[in-house]
């Protein structure tokens, strides 16, 4: 790794556009517990954008609404802030992940959907364990790869070295671009998060999604981050070239109490859910 | 050409001379594909779980979740376009896995012997397959030629 490299890695984090300040807000607002359904729709009230966004996202039929939504407060009423909050967070984060990502192999939009995923089993296995936070939980899911945006050229510029190094075996995929590029996509966008000022718990998640034995002491967003994203590797949502090269951690699994068949349950759910939300998106 | 899109969870059959079916990043998912030389009818199924008992609920609504019956379904909807069974062509795909030396989360292996298990029961041969291993696959049937593509990182071949 060449310190020009490196700068230009750190530019690319500095030129990364913020998540909007509706965003932001809404996270803070759901990480509080103290706050309304009426503090929600205001937030959102105010962004004429994000309000004729949700409402057409919300009046597809897909979300299965039997009457025509006007207003935030109905949308809000009928499908809960929760619901909102992930609706708008997806709207958000789509021009941003939905470009393909050669170096990863990933096409245009797979990115996007394989978050989408991510966050909705992060969440589900957070809400079955009655975990707090589950707001967080489904934010951790969805930017859990945002470093992938920002390594993409330095992967694909290396990608032969570090596909070498996988198939000699043994080593993941985040262990070789660590050794290859000097570091992985997980800490990159740990960067990126910090930048954001995400709140620590979502940075943590981002972090060590892909080594959950490191982040000490050990946390439960972040065990359930890498178990969400090992369900939907697995299966095969939006994942690239890079897909099966990640490495299952069996311990965050047992810390979480997690059966297989809880897993296979939250995978089929989720991809049931996946397509609504696609088929809203369209 | 016409392509289908075969979606997780999905299937699709065609007597469409100018269709080719297609799935996408098969992990530990299987795709299957029947081919009937005479007939000119193909199917593509891409399922992602061995077996229906996990949510019967599931099974219901989205059948080609489940090997044990989206198997059938594929078989039978190509029938009802004039497919025989006993010149179907079966060509199998996917079943891969993570980095995994514990085997903890082995579907892929699961998924591939749910479907062995169905087709001995019934007696239908496969021609030819690719599972296993850390890849992931895309897997294209033409419905004219009944050739079956299969692409991965390293390159594109034929199945």
């Amino acid at each position: 790794m060449t310190a020009a490299t490196v700068d230009r890695i750190v530019q690319k984090i500095s030129a990364l556009p913020r998540l909007p300040m509706t965003s932001m807000r809404l996270m803070q607002l759901l990480s509080n517990p103290d706050s309304s359904v009426r503090d929600v729709v205001e937030v959102i009230r105010f962004d004429p954008v994000v309000t004729a966004e949700l409402l057409k996202i919300c009046n597809s039929a897909s979300i299965g609404l039997m009457r025509k939504i006007e207003s935030v407060t109905d949308a809000a009423r009928l499908l809960g802030t929760n619901r909102i909050f992930q609706l708008v967070m997806a709207a958000h984060t789509r021009t941003m992940l939905g470009s393909s990502q050669d170096g990863y192999g990933i096409p245009a939009g797979a990115l996007w959907k394989h978050s989408v995923a991510v966050a909705l089993a992060v969440e589900r296995l957070a809400r079955s364990l009655a975990r707090e936070q589950v707001g967080q939980a489904f934010t951790a899911g969805l930017l859990h790869d945002i470093g992938k945006i920002i390594l993409n050229t330095s992967v694909g510029a290396d990608y032969a070295k570090i596909a070498e190094l996988v198939k000699q075996g043994g080593v993941s995929f985040c262990e070789a671009e660590k050794s290859i590029l000097g570091f992985t996509h997980a800490e990159i966008g740990a960067r990126v998060g910090e930048r954001w000022e995400l709140p620590e718990a979502i940075v943590r998640a981002i972090r060590y999604h892909h080594e959950p034995e490191f982040c000490e002491p050990h946390d439960a967003i972040v065990d359930l981050t890498h178990i969400a994203d090992i369900v939907c590797l697995q299966i095969g949502v939006g994942g690239g070239d890079d897909a099966m090269y990640y490495r299952i951690d069996g311990a965050a699994m047992e810390r979480q109490g997690l059966k297989l068949s809880t897993l296979e349950t939250v995978g089929a759910e989720v991809i049931v859910e996946l397509k609504s939300i696609e088929k809203a998106f369209h | 050409m016409n392509q289908v899109v075969v979606d997780i969870a999905d299937l699709a059959v065609s007597n469409d001379a100018d269709a080719n079916l297609v799935t996408f990043s098969l992990g530990s998912c299987i795709g299957v594909t029947i081919w009937d030389p005479q007939a000119h009818v193909g199917g593509l199924l891409h399922f992602m779980l061995p077996e229906a008992s996990l949510s019967p609920e599931k099974a219901k609504a989205s059948p080609a979740m489940f090997c044990d019956t989206g198997v059938p379904l594929l078989f039978k909807s190509a029938y009802q376009l004039g497919a025989a069974k006993e010149r179907l062509v079966v060509r199998v795909a996917g079943g891969a896995q993570l980095l995994d030396e514990k085997g903890i989360f082995n579907i892929g292996k699961r998924n591939y012997l749910a479907l062995r298990k169905i087709f001995w029961k019934n007696n239908v041969l496969i021609a030819s397959e690719d599972v296993g291993g850390n890849v992931s696959r895309t897997l294209k049937l033409n419905v004219s030629s009944g050739e079956v593509m299969l692409k991965t990182r390293e390159g594109e071949v034929a199945l």
